[in-house]
């Protein structure tokens, strides 16, 4: 079936997340739609799968307008999503798990009937491949089985337009591999596929064409054959995609950070590092690049003693901290930038005072015996505030209510308010505007240059490449090479991390 | 805004419950005699409500007298109403902080019942244990006994929380369940239960009690109630003023950012679940030492569920409690002066405290019936957005 | 593959320490449970002298019975049995045993050499200490089946309690009023069809009241479950004292009686005890199965099991969770409500304040220990139920053991299941959490 979307417009307050985007997709074609974080995607796609409704614009379907009031009329028109956060009922079976909402049933009470589902199933996965137990748990499944599971789900519902948000982004590159097979052979079975993704590869080798969405709007649709990445990544960003900081050489001295032969497990108990071991000395800044869920995450939180070392070493500044709690090696002069700012690293409906002493409050000049000196509190957040450029209306505004871009300058600041020997930071700068991104960059370097070890882990390439003195990359649990930055291309860092090595 | 507005449609509710509720008027309704069944029912809701302020503040006849003739006796007349409201509002004060810390620092506490009736036992046993000792020597070692009693109780739920994730909402109120038991079993002893009688309630304990607070003759206000007073202030200047009040909040908002700042998650739930049942155990103490002077079976009256109405009433914050708690004080005192008055049942106002709760607990809903703009945000936000793109 | 796909065991250095630890508590389990057997068969040599007569009743109370004579002694010698070998058999055969199973064998032994010693030279029948098991185990079967439909659906229910209790107000005062206004002949009739069904409709009535505020007006369901309980208690009390108390008229429904199963209540020894009860016992039964059915097989218990376990995926396909939780908040109600009425028609004769006295409680407890699950709920009422009944017994033969200890009972077991002390169980994923609809 040919979709195509009109004119689509949802505003959000404060945001307009959809300007006038207009789409079209052909009957067995692959529609690549290529955007960063925060261009609209995922609102669009909402829209089309009838969790939003449009403020305005239309969606066609064979030329005709249609109109989603819930998911139910999305899936009757024949769109079948694949959210990027899987939709699966983790305790279900894959059967349950395809079937549900669509069930097929028997009797008056409606009885599941599993035989004809199973059924179903099997012989959908048969006819594309897709290979799946029809009879396993969803949780005990990894994850390129679950999105077989996902598609399956759309397939079962008979969709004949298939969206796939950011389908590679939790998939090893053996899986991504495959996952293009099946949509390929979709295609040419004749459903119309969209293809979201943020990665210039990936729509290059899957899409019939490509339509670029920037902060809302459709800055190009290009055909693969016409077009380059770097056209792409232009259209895609609005600016040369290299992104460059300002750095000198880096004067690396002695060792700050060692690890030696790291395991550590990951919430649910599998072992998410591998026999991890890497130097950081101090003036050098080691940017780790990997997929995400290459077990960075229980790393960093290894090193800062969130999560216990399931085997191997750790030292910061020679002293072993196997065992350390995370005030124990906060006090050996480590700056940690967590990975999730709202989640990890401030208090929504605290202030900004106090989120700027929220892992020092315990310190003078903040609290002596226990207890609390406001003023000195005030004078230190109000120096952190001019500093670090806080935009806020006062130290006693909620953080919850300033920018992501000053969010994270709180955390910043408030991390290099202490003496700093090691910076642990995490996805310093996802999610952030440009000007919050160089200023956040500029800081680091300094660190850098006053003699402090950086070890920056990043999922975005470009801040890697920028950043890194040296880049470290991970895959699978390990890691897999150390290139000096003058060595570190795109290509030999992106091969390394696609597990080529 | 929310808070009073909340006051006032519980008792326009509570005023409806007492309309159809009355035979009498309703007899009138059903013999054809509308007026008379309006006449008849409203004057009766006036009776009541007038006959809950004079029984909570004191009747103004009262005080004229008081003020022309100067009596001790007079004056002890008059502001008896008062007294017995700030005696109500004393135990109150203790269990509503005790749900407030709880609250602020993420945890539900539905167990200040079984932390408040242990803390009175404590209490009680205590100073049976050292009766003929001094009574001042008593009377603290009593007192302490209640925080220990209560801080224990508090201490099993919140252990377990930190330790295994066991759900303190469900370990509470069991535990609840079993301290009755603890105190029905205790009730029995021969240690405890007085030489003659069957009745579930403990030996006299008057050898030893807090002392009375004003001068004047025959009132049971004693200085638990400024102690209580001074406790809200500690525990303001503990949760605003201190490090380990700062702890608690934080975990109390974000358990992660906590751990993340180097705070212990699990030292963050035991220590609110101490403080907490030191609260209500130390209510618990007050109660039998300063106002019954003798444990029963029933010393509860249900002050750890009403703590959860004060808490929220009073904004988890510890001087909105005390004024909460001094809203309920005056209810519970004033429904005996409605019940001798008008007969009609003081439980009245446990339905009406429920519907406090249930409408603090949802000002949307308040908004909705007075029409008052909402403040919050609408649904999808720009940081949710963010998110989810 | 990814990191979280790649299989456990490559060069991990401590590859099956899950499995260790399980080896080595499935060890510690076998040397307790053994141990335990060993303590038996002390108590045996103790108790030899003794004797104790268990009588069952063949057709109906008080007539031809059946009776076994023992002593103490000997139980505990079966008990040592019993115990001994399933810790030899867990010693033996280590992790694989399916020890929560194995409780069945072993553990009612105790609980029938324990009687057996208290009530050493008497004569119980257990025939009465059975059925009166089964009647006290319905409201908590009961509630426990409203509490786990709400919690299946992803909404706290603790309000049980609540409901239980203005069921059973409902229920005498709707019955009552049959009875006064249809005349005794048709009231007794329709009475105790009415007084359920208004224990039903209050129960639904506060079902959707929590519901709405919970996802209406985003109170968080254990603050509108305090307010349901609270509230229930203030205002059955004030309609207590000031309706019924002195319109007794309105308190007097007619009683819900026994029935006897045609052919079933004859069977002897198990006639007496499952087919001689009231209406509500064989109810119970019928709920039991009948959702254990619709829970695990039915397109609804699918999407209602899915809206408490990840409504956002329930909510893609195109199910609509707001209306599955409201439905199952009602349902769950009518079946609290319906419990209650079982007080105030069947034990009682009337309505009597606070008269649920913590069943509510107890049946949420009796949800988790039953891991959410019907069948598995019914059983843990079973056993609270049990508790009581046994209580009831042996007050009744002058064994004078504090009552405290028993009551406890259901609350300590619960906080020990929720503390995994003893095996921990998983309820629905979301239960209690807000969803919002997008």
């Amino acid at each position: 079936m040919r979709l195509e979307l009109r004119e689509i417009t949802k505003q959000f307050p404060g945001v307009l997340a959809n300007d006038r985007i207009s789409i079209a997709a052909d009957r067995g074609k692959v529609l690549g739609l290529l955007g960063e974080n925060g261009a609209g995607k995922t609102t669009l796609m909402n829209i089309l799968s009838g969790l939003y409704r449009p403020d305005s614009g239309e969606i066609l379907i064979d030329g005709q307008a249609r109109e989603f009031r819930d998911p139910s009329e999305a899936i009757g028109a024949g769109i079948g999503m694949v959210h990027q956060h899987f939709m699966l009922v983790p305790v279900f079976d894959v059967v349950e798990s395809v079937a549900l909402g669509a069930e097929p049933v028997t009797g008056a009470v409606r009885t599941f009937d599993r035989v004809t589902a199973r059924k179903r199933v099997v012989e959908l996965s048969t006819q594309y491949g897709l290979d799946v137990n029809p009879d396993a748990r969803i949780e005990d499944l990894p994850v390129g089985v679950r999105q077989r599971v996902e598609i399956l789900k759309a397939l079962y519902r008979k969709s004949d337009i298939l969206v796939l948000d950011e389908p590679s982004a939790v998939l090893t590159p053996g899986e991504t591999e495959e996952l293009f097979g099946i949509i390929r052979g979709l295609a040419a079975g004749g459903t119309t596929v969209i293809f979201i993704t943020h990665k210039l590869n990936e729509v290059l080798e899957v899409a019939d064409t490509i339509t670029v969405l920037r902060r809302g709007r459709v800055a190009g649709t290009v055909l693969p054959s016409q077009t380059s990445r770097e056209e792409l990544a232009n259209l895609m960003v609005g600016r040369d995609v290299e992104l460059t900081v300002a750095r000198g050489p880096s004067h690396p001295k002695d060792v700050v950070l060692e690890l030696r032969d790291v395991f550590v497990r990951n919430d649910r108990g599998e072992m998410a590092v591998k026999g991890a071991s890497l130097e950081v000395r101090a003036g050098e800044i080691v940017a780790v690049a990997g997929v995400q869920g290459n077990g960075q995450t229980e790393l960093v939180e290894a090193i800062t003693g969130l999560r216990h070392l399931d085997a191997g070493h750790i030292k910061i500044g020679g002293a072993l901290v196997d065992e350390a709690k995370p005030r124990k090696v906060a006090d050996l002069g480590v700056a940690h930038i967590p990975e999730d700012r709202m989640r990890d690293g401030l208090v929504k409906a605290m202030t900004v005072s106090e989120n700027y002493i929220l892992d020092s409050y315990h310190r003078s000049p903040y609290s002596s015996g226990g207890r609390f000196d406001r003023d000195a509190i005030a004078r230190e957040a109000q120096k952190g505030v001019q500093e670090f450029d806080i935009r806020t209306p006062s130290i006693e505004t909620h953080v919850g209510s300033l920018s992501g871009g000053n969010q994270q300058k709180v955390i910043v600041a408030r991390e290099f308010s202490r003496p700093v020997r090691l910076v642990v930071a995490s996805q310093p700068t996802r999610g952030l505007d440009v000007g919050s991104i160089e200023y956040i960059h500029k800081r680091i370097i300094e660190q850098r240059d006053a003699g402090a070890a950086i070890l920056i882990v990043s999922t975005e390439l470009d801040e890697v490449l920028a950043l890194g003195d040296r880049v470290a990359v991970m895959f699978s649990g390990q890691i897999v090479g150390v290139l000096p930055s003058e060595q570190a291309t795109k290509e030999a860092v992106g091969m390394l991390m696609g597990g080529v090595h | 805004m929310i808070p009073i507005l909340a006051v006032i449609s519980a008792f326009i509710v509570g005023s409806v419950f007492l309309i159809f509720t009355d035979i009498p008027a309703l007899q009138q309704l059903f013999g054809g005699q509308p007026l008379g069944f309006l006449g008849t029912a409203l004057g009766n809701v006036v009776k009541a409500y007038t006959a809950l302020l004079t029984g909570s503040l004191g009747d103004p006849s009262r005080y004229a007298d008081a003020l022309r003739l100067g009596t001790p006796d007079a004056w002890a007349t008059a502001v008896r109403p008062l007294s017995e409201t700030l005696v109500a509002a004393t135990p109150l004060i203790f269990t509503g902080l005790a749900i407030a810390v709880s609250f602020r620092s993420g945890v539900f506490n539905i167990g200040g019942d079984g932390q408040f009736v242990l803390g009175a036992l404590g209490a009680t046993a205590t100073a049976l244990l050292m009766r003929g000792l001094p009574a001042p020597l008593i009377l603290v070692a009593a007192l302490a006994a209640g925080i220990v009693f209560g801080a224990a109780w508090g201490f099993i739920p919140g252990f377990l929380k930190a330790r295994t994730g066991a759900h303190e909402v469900i370990t509470t109120i069991m535990l609840n369940y079993v301290a009755l038991q603890i105190v029905q079993l205790s009730l029995r002893t021969d240690f405890m239960r007085p030489p003659t009688g069957s009745e579930p309630i403990s030996k006299v304990i008057d050898f030893v009690r807090v002392p009375a607070l004003l001068p004047l003759p025959g009132l049971r206000l004693h200085w638990g109630f400024v102690v209580a007073l001074v406790v809200a202030a500690l525990v303001s200047y503990f949760m605003f003023r201190t490090t380990k009040g700062f702890e608690l909040r934080t975990a109390g908002l974000n358990m992660t950012a906590a751990r993340y700042a180097g705070m212990s998650a699990g030292g963050s739930i035991v220590l609110a679940m101490v403080v907490s049942g030191a609260l209500a155990g130390l209510g618990g103490a007050f109660q039998v030492l300063g106002t019954v002077t003798q444990m029963s079976n029933d010393i509860d009256a249900g002050y750890g569920w009403t703590a959860i109405a004060l808490a929220l009433l009073g904004g988890t914050r510890p001087g909105g409690v005390v004024v909460a708690a001094l809203l309920f004080g005056a209810l519970n005192n004033g429904g005996h002066e409605m019940q001798i008055e008008t007969s009609i049942p003081l439980d009245l106002l446990v339905f009406i405290q429920a519907l406090v709760i249930m409408f603090v607990a949802a000002p949307d809903l308040v908004r909705k019936i007075y029409r008052l703009r909402a403040r919050g945000t609408e649904p999808g936000t720009p940081a949710e957005e963010g998110a989810a793109a | 593959m990814t990191a979280a796909a790649a299989p456990v065991n490559v060069a991990t250095p401590v590859a099956s320490e899950a499995e260790r630890r399980a080896h080595r508590s499935a060890r510690i389990r076998g040397i307790v449970i053994a141990a335990l057997g060993v303590i038996a068969f002390g108590l045996a040599v103790n108790t030899l002298g003794g004797d104790v007569t268990f009588k069952f009743w063949l057709q109906q109370q008080g007539k031809a019975f059946a009776q076994v004579d023992t002593s103490p002694g000997e139980l505990w010698i079966l008990t040592g049995l019993a115990t001994g070998f399933t810790g030899l058999w867990q010693l033996w055969r280590g992790a694989a045993v399916r020890w929560r199973l194995w409780l069945v064998l072993w553990l009612p032994f105790w609980v029938v050499a324990t009687m057996g010693t208290l009530l050493d030279r008497q004569t119980a029948v257990l025939t009465n200490l059975f059925s009166s098991t089964l009647e006290y185990a319905f409201p908590i079967s009961m509630g426990a089946f409203a509490a786990l439909i709400s919690e299946r659906s992803g909404m706290f229910d603790i309000a049980v309690e609540g409901q239980m209790l203005v069921g059973a107000a409902a229920a005498s005062i709707a019955g009552s009023m049959a009875l006064q206004w249809l005349g005794p002949d048709a009231g007794a009739i329709a009475g105790p069809v009415i007084g359920p069904a208004a224990a039903a409709l209050s129960g639904m009535g506060i079902g959707l009241l929590m519901a709405w505020l919970a996802i209406r007006y985003h109170v968080d369901q254990i603050i509108s479950g305090t307010v349901v309980n609270f509230g229930a208690l203030g205002l059955t009390n004030f309609l207590y004292l000031r309706v019924l108390q002195t319109y007794t008229d309105y308190n007097t429904p007619p009683t819900i009686e026994k029935i006897q199963i045609p052919l079933l209540a004859d069977i002897p020894v198990l006639g007496p005890i499952f087919f001689q009860g009231t209406p509500y016992m064989y109810i119970g039964w019928v709920v039991m199965l009948v959702l254990t059915y619709f829970i695990f097989r039915t397109r609804w218990g699918l999407r209602l099991r899915a809206s408490g376990e990840y409504p956002q995926a329930a909510a893609t396909v195109g199910i609509n969770v707001i209306r599955i939780r409201y439905r199952a908040m009602i349902l769950a109600g009518a079946i609290a409500g319906f419990a209650g009425s079982y007080l105030s028609l069947h034990s009682a004769g009337s309505f009597q304040m606070n008269m649920s006295a913590g069943k509510g409680w107890i049946a949420i407890a009796a949800m988790i220990f039953g891991a959410w699950n019907p069948i598995g709920a019914f059983g843990a009422a079973l056993v609270f139920g049990f508790a009581d009944a046994a209580q009831q017994l042996l007050s009744e033969l002058g064994v004078t053991i504090p009552p405290q200890f028993l009551a406890s009972v259901p609350y300590l077991l619960t906080v020990v299941v929720v503390a995994g002390v003893v095996g921990r169980v998983r309820g629905p994923a979301q239960a209690g959490q807000p969803y919002e609809q997008g």
